[in-house]
Formats: structure tokens, sequence, C-alpha cells
């Protein structure tokens, strides 16, 4: 029992924002714990022989009403010092002063410092002029409660960079040599419906641009209302090695508005494929067969095979009841013509505490986690279907964090493409096999 | 060969980077030669070793030798764990002492060894042992290897340490033991055997390093359930791709799921499929907040894979029941669902069942057509708040069910503490749950034997891949098909039974 417990206590006291505030302020850091005075003893020698030579070190201390400590960079044989960071949380900001220069070891020698830690009787001592500095504590010795230490490593390091790039060679491969469900079509049809300003046409962007090699801009960006954005447009991206089209098309229609925006009765229209490229949307009136443009033959290529409804994830709180209850009414329709569709959250990177650190594992990030579920309450989208993505808006080249998230979503989008045309009704993916069979008997006779 | 093992989680996909390892042993040993030269000046006490940028990245600093990639398959291996890393043979002192210095006191840890060809490890459950020559503590532990994505089952052992070695016995033999200060490593031959490595000789490691397992429960029975539940896994899905009919009487079993809505139904379809398929599947119907896509009949069977085959049974979803009259699936529909009269994506209404008369009705199904096992579909956290309507629909519905002789199952969905469900081997269920009082509320409303109260726990609200989930998900689908089997078996004596009467 006694060792049940003392495993069970092997953990931070810090709570998440915390420590993510702590990472931060370091510059991108994660942490290792390495030594925990109620489970090692209050002992300092301990707290020495368990964290020597572990890379840079940061303790922290727990007082009854404060919790503080130490960063020291320097922790290794050699002899090095540096200057250290001396930290106190107010609240849940981080006030700073350096202190040192000092080593791992250093910290611990009996000489008057600015801090000093005694374990064996629970106290730390402050000089009087980093009292000053920190204006926080009013004693200048201590008591602690609790102390802990920990490693620090970058986030990202070239060990991670190395497996980034390494995934993102892999999704890229797979995605283009992607091939829908069966070959009943060429190329998967993806259409991005959301709220002007969410982020579709950098989305559409992003991926481009990861294909092409470099941050490209094609799709016009902006929250205007020209003309140019009130049109349907259909994207084929070709690969920048090979020149050859991929096997998705993004297609982007108006935005949806509370006002004007999509006629939420063209969306039928739309994922039948009854609407041509470059049609000008009116917000009051939904194509017709009337219209010139309309396409009436109707076959499985021209049609929508995936819905993402894009959004920008600082926006969800600001939505409208007016906007949610139009984006429910879209999902509606969407669902009723066969089509499963996916949540696409923008801009996860400007969230708050969001660092680049956190985009390869992001889905594990307390604000996105909490975002994704506001999402699912509020919209109704299944929390497995609301993916996180991140568009390029002001660099010149690519980055292959990124590129993996908008990979990785890109990838969900078209698995969800092949569950759409696995569940086809069989005489459509008859008639599908068929004309591929005219296909390619045509080529055959060709060749001859 | 991984994505086999592994399949793919949400968003991210990892491949066992071979070419990867071995770049990085060679690069790695290398770093080992220009460290002990460079140790020299260090030595001579001139000025301060700066090291070489070189070894920034290398063995100099804490940092693991493992790759991302393959911390993430361990991480996925040891049960979706967060490793943190104390101790590493290059960078501290060779030592028992230093290494017991760092690693007592930090709960389980995995020993993970460098061998020049692979990477083995040891977890072991609580905290390091003490050292005592002539003391073994009894412990339980566990063995894996990296190239393989294999773990053995859990060892009952006695750790014992001594100035040189770190040994662990099970039956008086040392099965895995160490000596740090000649970078020395035994394996036993069975051991070596049974992780798939019995052809790597070298008993010399260019590394070790250890890590505290965070994230996992406390307890015997989950360390068990971690090292067998991917083989597990693996094996009972294999068997369902293996799966044929009874006495091939038919090509498909067609399995019936009932229930309300809002109960799980399409949600158990999706994660079937999604377990099949090594990734999340999306099927239109799901999300209960649009009834009337439910009003549709379907049959669905799963691709295996992008242009499989499918295995031999179809899951089919009906409108829910609703314990109102006029409401929900029509009592006098399922007669003909159950004798597969209705076809893939008949329209229901509540009001109107189908009849002969209809242009889509099936007027002369054979065996392969109907019914051959149901499931009636329950949310567990609802059945104590079953109104007594419903319970008497139920009671409806399966008088109707049961004069037509199939088989019935329950399905219980959204079963949060699904780790308790299976017993630690993951052949029966545990008492503890088939003792609950939902469990025997079923079997006195529908007198389904308490072997066939099948519980789950749908991938319905978020994807992350995992075994324990597909056991559950897999062995519910076995027991439907057990009872269908069980049903065609019963079928030639009463033909034979019609035929002399």
């Amino acid at each position: 029992m006694d060792s049940t417990n003392r495993l069970r206590n092997m953990k931070t006291r810090l709570t998440w924002l915390q420590e993510k505030k702590l990472q931060n302020h370091l510059g991108g850091k994660q942490f290792s714990l390495l030594f925990k005075a109620s489970v090692h003893g209050f002992c300092d020698e301990n707290l020495h022989s368990r964290c020597f030579c572990q890379g840079p070190t940061l303790i922290v201390i727990y007082s009854s009403d404060h919790v503080f400590g130490l960063y020291i960079p320097q922790n290794d044989k050699n002899k090095a010092t540096d200057s250290c960071l001396l930290f106190a949380f107010e609240e849940t900001e981080i006030l700073g002063c350096e202190i040192g220069p000092y080593n791992f070891t250093t910290i611990f020698f009996p000489i008057e410092r600015e801090f000093k830690i005694n374990l064996f009787r629970k106290e730390v001592k402050i000089s009087l002029d980093t009292l000053k500095k920190l204006k926080l504590f009013q004693h200048q010795i201590i008591s602690l409660e609790e102390c802990e230490a920990f490693r620090c490593e970058d986030l990202l390091d070239t060990r991670k960079m190395n497996g980034v790039a390494e995934l993102r060679e892999n999704l890229l491969s797979a995605i283009r040599t992607y091939k829908p469900s069966r070959d009943l079509v060429n190329q998967i049809r993806i259409l991005l419906l959301g709220p002007v300003g969410a982020g579709k046409s950098s989305f559409f962007n992003s991926v481009k641009s990861v294909f092409r090699g470099y941050v490209t801009h094609q799709a016009v960006v902006g929250s205007d209302r020209t003309g140019i954005s009130k049109q349907y447009r259909t994207y084929s991206i070709n690969d920048g090695k090979t020149v050859k089209p991929l096997p998705f098309i993004l297609c982007d229609s108006v935005g949806l508005s509370e006002e004007e925006g999509l006629c939420l009765d063209d969306i039928p229209y739309i994922l039948k494929g009854h609407v041509p490229d470059k049609y000008q949307f009116n917000f009051m009136k939904p194509i017709t067969p009337d219209h010139e443009s309309y396409i009436n033959f109707l076959s499985l290529e021209n049609r929508i095979h995936c819905v993402a409804f894009v959004f920008d994830a600082n926006s969800i709180e600001q939505l409208s009841n007016e906007m949610v209850a139009k984006v429910k009414k879209a999902r509606r329709k969407v669902i009723k013509c066969g089509v499963a569709p996916v949540v696409l959250l923008t801009c996860v990177d400007t969230m708050d505490l969001i660092t680049r650190g956190d985009l390869i594992n992001i889905y594990k990030c307390m604000p996105v986690k909490l975002k994704r579920e506001e999402v699912h309450k509020k919209l109704g989208f299944a929390l497995s279907d609301i993916l996180v993505v991140s568009n390029y808006t002001s660099e010149w080249n690519l980055d292959p964090i990124k590129d993996v998230l908008n990979l990785s979503a890109l990838r969900q989008m078209l698995w969800a493409a092949d569950d759409f045309l696995e569940d086809l009704p069989l005489e459509k993916k008859q008639q599908s096999e068929k004309s591929i069979s005219q296909k390619n008997w045509k080529k055959t006779n060709r060749w001859s | 060969m991984t994505r086999g093992l592994l399949p793919a989680v949400c968003c991210f996909e990892f491949q066992f980077p071979f070419s990867q390892t071995m770049k990085s042993r060679i690069s790695a040993e290398l770093s080992v030669s220009r460290m002990f030269q460079l140790a020299k000046p260090d030595g001579a006490a001139c000025t301060p070793f700066k090291p070489d940028p070189a070894f920034k990245n290398g063995t100099m600093e804490m940092t693991t030798r493992l790759t991302w990639n393959e911390e993430k398959i361990l991480q996925k291996l040891l049960g979706n764990v967060s490793l943190s890393l104390f101790y590493k043979s290059s960078v501290h002192k060779c030592s028992i002492e230093n290494m017991l210095d760092m690693c007592n006191h930090q709960g389980s840890t995995i020993t993970v060894i460098y061998l020049p060809n692979c990477i083995v490890g040891a977890f072991l459950f609580g905290h390091y042992p003490q050292m005592d020559k002539n003391c073994r503590n009894q412990n339980y532990s566990f063995y894996f290897s990296l190239n393989n994505t294999r773990t053995t089952e859990v060892f009952n052992v006695e750790a014992q340490i001594d100035s040189e070695k770190l040994a662990f016995y099970s039956s008086n033999e040392i099965i895995f033991s160490l000596i740090p200060h000649e970078s020395k490593v035994f394996i036993h031959q069975s051991l070596k055997i049974e992780l798939g490595i019995q052809h790597f000789t070298s008993s010399n490691y260019l590394e070790c390093e250890v890590f505290r397992v965070e994230g996992i429960n406390d307890d015997k029975g989950y360390i068990r359930r971690i090292t067998g539940v991917v083989q597990y896994r693996n094996g009972l899905l294999a068997e369902l791709r293996g799966y044929r009919p009874y006495a091939d009487l038919v090509s498909e079993i067609n399995i019936l799921l009932l229930g309300p809505v809002g109960s799980g139904k399409s949600s158990f379809f999706n994660s079937v499929k999604s377990v099949f398929r090594g990734h999340l599947t999306r099927q239109a119907a799901v999300g209960s907040d649009v009834t009337s896509i439910t009003e549709m009949y379907r049959i669905y069977s799963i691709k295996d894979g992008k242009d499989g085959k499918s295995p031999p049974f179809t899951l089919c979803d009906t409108m829910g029941l609703d314990e109102k009259e006029g409401v929900g699936l029509c009592m006098d529909d399922i007669p003909h669902i159950l004798n597969g009269c209705v076809p893939d994506r008949y329209h229901f209404s509540p009001q109107q069942p189908i009849t002969c008369d209809h242009p889509t009705f099936i007027t002369s199904p054979s065996l392969k057509d109907r019914i051959h096992c149901v499931a009636y579909v329950l949310d567990i956290n609802c059945i104590n708040s079953l109104s007594s309507k419903m319970v008497a629909k139920f009671k409806q519905v399966q008088k109707i069910i049961l004069s037509c002789g199939v088989p019935q199952v329950a399905l219980l969905t959204k079963v949060k503490n699904y780790h308790e469900v299976l017993q630690e081997d993951f052949l029966n269920m545990n008492t503890s749950m088939t003792s609950q009082s939902q469990i025997k509320k079923i079997q006195k409303m529908l007198k389904i034997p308490i072997y066939n109260i099948l519980m789950v726990e749908n991938y319905a609200l978020e994807w992350e891949q995992d075994p324990l989930k597909d056991i559950l998900i897999l062995s519910a689908l076995r027991q439907m098909l057990r009872a269908a089997d069980d049903y065609l078996e019963d079928l030639p004596q009463r033909r034979i039974r019609f035929f002399f009467r």
C-alpha cells in the first residue's frame, strides 16, 4: 500500500496551465520529472545525485501560498556557469529575474548566495536584493512543502524534426498515390463550406503549397465581399514534381453568412454536381434547372464526395445564434445527401499559449481539446470528425510541422470520401464501372 | 508489417524505419569513438571542455537514442503511455550504484538496451529494487523488442542487485540481466525466441536508458493486459477475417441491430468497420440529431482494406424503436425484415408496414436473405431508467423474433469502464461486470443468457486506436456469429421434422 501510494505520487503538482506558461517562458521546453522531495526524501544529496548531468534543470518549489523556482541552464560534467532564472508565479503570470552565474553544483554550496535551498530544513533563503526584484515575497526565509526537479528539453529537437520530416514524406506519398475506392472516380471532390473569413481559401492555398514546394497563392484570400468570392470554384492541383493532377479537387463556394452568403437550397445542387465552375451565386435564389449553365448530366465524377466545414478556432465563441442555426441546417442537408461532413479548425497556432512546438501533438493540447469539445456541443459534429489544420498566412517557405497537420487532415477527408463511395447504391457503382470499361475499350482501340 | 500490428492512429501514421535505425546505429558508434578521443583534453584540465557541436544531439546530451517514430511505437506498444528519461549510461556512470541513485523510487520503469542490431527492453512494475546480494525482491516484469514490436507475457520475477549485476530470475533461472560496468546484457534463449530475436548473438550493448512509464493504471491486471492485448486483438481479427458461416449454408450472416434512437446502433457498425480498416471510418447516418436519416433500412457489408473482399457478414440497421405507438419502427415490419423481404435502402413508415405489393418487396427470399441473428442495442447507462412502455415494446418485439426462431443477443454500449469487462486473458467476461444490475435487468427482461449480453465501447466521439476496445467489439461480433451458426446448425433438424410432418 505504501509502495502504491508512492507510485501514485510520482507526478508533478504543476497545473497544466502553470507547466505550459513555464514551457513557453523558457523558450518551448518540455519537462521530465526527475526528483520529488515527498517521494525521494527531503535531502539535498538525493536531489543532486538524481539531477546531475541531466542537462538544463528546472527546480520548482511549493510553499503554502506560492509556486516558485529556479531554471539552471548548465548541468553537465564541465564546470561552466551561466546566469540562472529565478521565477515565481503571480496567479498565472511569471515574474522572473536573473541570478548567478551558477551551475547545478554551485547552487548547493553553503556560501552565501542570492538563492539557497535547504531541503533538510525545508526552507529556501533569498537575499534581500533578489527579494526586491521579485516583489512577491515578504520574508527572506520561506518554508517549503514540496520540491520538484525536472530536466528541460527542447520541444522541437533534431530527433523530432527528423521524425516530422519523415512523416511528412510518408503522407505526401500516400496522398500522391491515393486511388479512390475501386477506382470509381479519378478525383475526389471535396467541398469547403464555412463562414466568411474562416480560412477556406487559405486552406486550399496551404494544401497547394505543400505539393508545389513553396508557399503559393491561387485562391483569393480575404474576407471582403468582392464578386470573386461569390463564385463557385473547383481547384485541381498539379503535383509539383510530376505536373500531373493530384487525386482530389477542392471546391470553394461563397461563405455562409447570417444575411447574404450561400443560399442553403444551393447545397443539394452543389453536392450532386449540378453547379458549374465559376457559377455566380445569388444569396436569394438557388440555381435551377432552367439556368443556362446548369449541369443536367450527372456523373459520379462531378459530384461532391466529401464536405469540410471550415471554422476559425478563435471565432467559435462569437458565432451568432443565427450562424449556429445556419450551420446546423447546412450540416443536415449534407447528411441527407449521404455525405459525412468533417470540420477543419483553422488558426489554432494563433490560439493563446499554443506555440509551434505544440503542433506536433496538437490534439493533446488542452486549449485545442476544449475548442473541439465546444464545436461538438455547439454544432453537433462528432469529436473524431473535428480536425485541426494550420494555414500559411505570412510565410514564404514551407514548415514541415504545418504540412503534417494539413496533410493528415486531407488524408482523413480522402478516407471519408472512400466511405461515401463504398456506401453508394449498387446501380450507381455499376454505372461507373461500365463507363470505366468503355474508357478502357477506347484506349485499347486507339492503341491498336 | 508494422501497420498490421499497429493500425494508424487518427492523424499520424508511423512506420518502423529500419534503415533509419541502421544509420542511427552507425552514426552513434562514430559518436562514441569521437567522444572517447576528446575525453583526454578534459583530463588535462586546461581550458573548460566545450562539447563538439556534432555531439549536441548525440550521446553526450540527455536525449534518448530512440527516433521520434520509435518512441511513438514504443509508447503505443506499452498502452499509450508517456516516457520520461532519467538514466543514460553514456552520460551517467556505468555503475550499478550510480544507476540505482537515478532509478530508485521513480515508479514503474522500462530499461531499454541498444544492441548493435536491435532494441530490447524490460518493463518493471513499481519501484526499482534495492541493492542487496542476499535478497531477491518479488515483482512483475515483461520484456519487449522494438524491432518486432513484440512483448512477452508478464513474468513473476525475483530481482536481485549486487555491486556488479542487476538480474531478474524466473523459476530460479536468470532470464534477463545487466552488467553495467562491462556494458553486457544477458537474455535467456527462450526469452529471445519469444521476442523473435534469437539470431542476435551480441551481448555487448551500445547504450542503456531507463525511463519512467507514466499514464498507466497502477495495478497488476492492467500490466498483464497491455502485454497481451495487441496479440490477442490481432488473433481475433484474423479469426474473424477467416470466418466461414456454418457448413457454408449461406454466403453471409445477416445481423440485425435493433434499439432505441441514440443507443449506438450506427456507431457499432462504424466501430466494426473502423477496426477492420485500421482507421476511423464514417457513415453519414451517425449523428442522432438527424433522425430522419435512419428511417432507411440499411444492409452494411464491410470492405476489408481498400479493395479487399468483405468478411462474410453484414450488419443491418433499421429505424429506431420508440416507446410511443405509431412512432419509430412499425411492429408489423419486423417479420418481413427477419424473413429477408425488405430490400436495402427501403424507407420505413411508422404507420404503414411494407407489403408484398411494394415494388421492391422481395417475394421469395432465400436463407441467405434472412436475418440470422438479432442484437438488441442499448445504452448501458439508460437501462435502469427504461420506461415501462419501452420495456413493453421490447417484449413485443421479442415475441415476434422468438416466433421466427431467430437467435438474440443484447449489445450494451457506452461502457465507460470497458477496461474491466474482460478477464486478464480476454477469454471471458469478469463477474464484477456480469453481476451488475443492468445485466440482471436485461437478463430478466429479455431472457437472454448472460454469455450473450455483450458490452462494448464504440469509437463514437473520439478515434484513438485502442486494442482493448477492438477486442470488445470483435468479441461481441464473434458471439453474434456463433449465435447465428447455432441457428444454422439447428435448421436441418427442423427441415427434417417438417419433412416427416
